[in-house]
């Protein structure tokens, strides 16, 4: 089977509302029913519109990689179900073997867990080869830095070496090296992956991403995700409108609001100079979002509030690709 | 206000002596801890932005217009606005007058920031001069609020003003107090040398003969320098010249007072020890001095608020003043100082002062 195009999203944050800040926290989100749990405002409806079939074009592959036990898969595949949501592979982190075989190290570790994760599941796409790759995560934890290198290990910016010293040195356990060195072999060279969104969840200023490339796309919220994903003809002008519907649903933001989001995003460069136009072919179809004119008028007027200073940035990794001094950069955050 | 829209604060992140660095960062605070309000970042936004993106910030209530012209502090206001256009306080000023903003607010050169409001905005019919009014911290408290502080103007706008004027400054001074300080009936007096009616120079004397027979102004006289800090009235009026003097006497004093108490905190064991003893009295008086608190100066006069902050303002007090735009905003504050301003009668000989 061939893909048209290959979607990998993270859940914690990026898909689902989780606030494991505390103890008690940690502990409700176990107990929590499948509809009890909230989503980002928009995720659902973006995640459903990614993995749907268009007629003459190959489906999508949506691949959800989770930190979250293992034991919790009944309860977050009902809530994708009741969410309307297909995926083709979903993995969890096999905590509770973790705790068994005594590698408490793994339990909080995520690069050691996902990183191998994704390049098993790269090279066990059937006739994935070339196929293109969007990652979706968030800033609590690392997936920029996971995701980045995950995409420059395909593209073979990344050397098996370099892999290896950089999983030593976030403490990955030995046979999660092995593992992900033995497939990162496998794999031919192939610069797939297009773009890497992370959800500011914690509201990390998106300078903070700059050493990791225009590739990495810090977010505030789908709607943001939608407007850069349509451009890179991802999304139907319907798909936009449905996430800015969920969005607008979900959080009740006013026509300046949306306007200014759009400008953030077209300000970070991470929209191309036909941006407008692409929004105008989108907004045309606006006709269940309120004050769709009033929303297209006020992102024309901040389009052009950019004037001269407008300016697009292509998707490229992070310049320099050191891995190392980028992990550095990220601990200094979260330290 | 336009309907339907959050007030909208256009902030000029071009002035001030500190750069775009402190307005960037005042906004970027605004934009999280205040969800009523939006703004709009006025000037070169290639330097704007990756000030910005360095920041904690909220997306949705704020943006960016882009400018790659602003006027220096040291530039001459009447050929710098002549020679550039598209200024960022002449463009903020034309977003109110647009209507995409409700306030301005800028930290830049005050010489400036009145020629662009008068170019973009518009004087209130009847006031011939703007003012620049700052509140100053006294011993008495006003309003129902209790607020430590009274207003002073003009500090800076108008250098020389007519008897006329300063009638017109005290309408506008009162106005703002009831708007803003919610206080009913603000008590107006004019800045001398003596209480006495006819002490002074002339357009003192003249002003003070015009307000004494206008019942729209609760008018207290004459006041002395030493009422100011003492808070005898509410609303205090002389002309810019007098008026920045002393209001820049006032925050070297403050300034000068604290210098000493940490020069003498660090000399002598026994005075630190009475100082910290007082340290809670003291920290009053620091705090009631403090003018980054204040937020900025509004300088009135003009159809839509501006507000002008501080030369030397960090991003507290470009957060405070924007806070004050908002309220100036929301209180339609130019509307009210016309009403006040209406219900004056024209003078016969209008103009016979005008400096």
């Amino acid at each position: 089977m061939s893909w048209r195009h290959i979607y990998r999203w993270d859940l914690d944050k990026t898909y689902l509302e989780t606030d494991f800040e505390s103890l008690r926290r940690l502990v409700l989100i176990a107990f929590e029913k499948p509809e009890e749990k909230t989503n980002v405002p928009g995720s659902a409806s973006l995640l459903r519109e990614l993995g749907r079939d268009h007629e003459d074009r190959d489906p999508s592959r949506v691949c959800i990689v989770s930190g979250s036990p293992r034991q919790m898969r009944r309860t977050l595949e009902k809530k994708l179900e009741l969410d309307g949501v297909r995926w083709h592979e979903f993995h969890l982190k096999p905590q509770w073997e973790n705790l068994r075989r005594g590698r408490f190290r793994a339990v909080r570790e995520q690069v050691g867990y996902k990183l191998p994760l994704l390049l098993r599941s790269r090279l066990k796409t059937e006739d994935g080869g070339g196929v293109g790759e969007t990652l979706f995560g968030d800033d609590a934890e690392v997936d920029a830095f996971i995701y980045s290198l995950y995409a420059d290990v395909l593209a073979g910016r990344v050397t098996t070496d370099g892999l290896v010293r950089v999983l030593r040195a976030v403490g990955a356990y030995d046979d999660a090296v092995d593992k992900a060195a033995a497939t990162a072999e496998k794999l031919d060279d192939d610069d797939c992956v297009e773009r890497i969104f992370i959800m500011l969840d914690r509201r990390t200023p998106p300078g903070f991403f700059r050493p990791f490339g225009p590739r990495v796309v810090p977010i505030y919220n789908y709607f943001q995700a939608a407007l850069v994903l349509f451009s890179g003809g991802h999304l139907t002008p319907e798909g936009v409108v449905s996430v800015t519907r969920s969005f607008l649903d979900a959080e009740g933001h006013s026509a300046d609001d949306l306007a200014n989001f759009f400008q953030d995003v077209v300000r970070r460069g991470h929209l191309p100079a036909t941006a407008m136009q692409d929004l105008g072919l989108a907004v045309q179809e606006l006709s269940g979002v309120p004050n769709e004119a009033e929303v297209i008028w006020k992102s024309v007027q901040k389009f052009s509030d950019l004037g001269a200073s407008r300016r697009f940035l292509p998707p490229s990794p992070p310049p320099g690709g050191d891995y190392e001094a980028l992990l550095a950069h990220l601990r200094s955050r979260h330290a | 206000m336009s309907p339907g829209r959050p007030t909208t604060i256009a902030l000029d992140c071009m002035g001030g002596d500190h750069g775009p660095s402190e307005a960037v960062a005042a906004a970027a605070q605004l934009s999280i801890e205040r969800p009523d309000f939006h703004l709009i970042l006025v000037g070169d936004a290639v330097v704007i932005g990756p000030l910005l993106d360095e920041l904690e910030y909220e997306p949705g209530r704020l943006s960016l217009r882009h400018t790659d012209e602003w006027v220096s502090m040291d530039e001459s206001p009447a050929k710098a606005i002549a020679a550039k256009p598209n200024a960022s306080v002449l463009v903020a000023c034309q977003l109110v007058s647009d209507g995409r903003a409700d306030a301005v607010v800028t930290s830049g050169n005050t010489g400036a920031a009145i020629l662009a409001a008068a170019r973009k905005m518009g004087r209130i019919p009847g006031v011939r001069r703007a003012a620049l009014a700052a509140v100053t911290p006294t011993e008495k408290t006003h309003g129902p609020n209790d607020d430590p502080f009274a207003l002073l103007l003009d500090v800076g706008a108008t250098l020389s003003a007519s008897g006329r004027d300063l009638v017109t400054f005290a309408i506008m001074g009162a106005a703002y107090a009831q708007a803003i300080s919610g206080n009913p009936s603000p008590t107006v007096a004019l800045l001398s040398n003596g209480t006495e009616a006819h002490k002074g120079p002339r357009e003192v004397v003249e002003a003070h003969e015009m307000l004494a027979n206008l019942s729209e102004v609760n008018f207290a006289g004459n006041v002395e320098g030493l009422d100011i800090p003492r808070g005898s009235v509410d609303v205090v009026v002389t002309n810019g010249f007098l008026g920045n003097v002393v209001l820049k006497m006032l925050e070297g004093i403050g300034e000068v007072i604290s210098e000493l108490a940490n020069d003498a905190y660090a000399r002598k064991f026994l005075w630190r020890f009475g100082l910290t003893m007082l340290s809670s009295g003291l920290r009053q008086i620091q705090q009631a001095l403090d003018w980054e608190q204040y937020g900025g100066a509004p300088i009135l006069g003009f159809v839509q608020p501006i507000i002008k902050a501080h030369g030397r303002s960090k991003a507290r007090a470009i957060g405070n003043a924007c806070k004050v735009a908002v309220k100036a905003a929301r209180a339609d504050m130019g509307r009210e100082i016309e009403r006040a301003v209406s219900r004056v009668p024209a003078p016969e000989e209008e103009g016979a002062h005008a400096t």
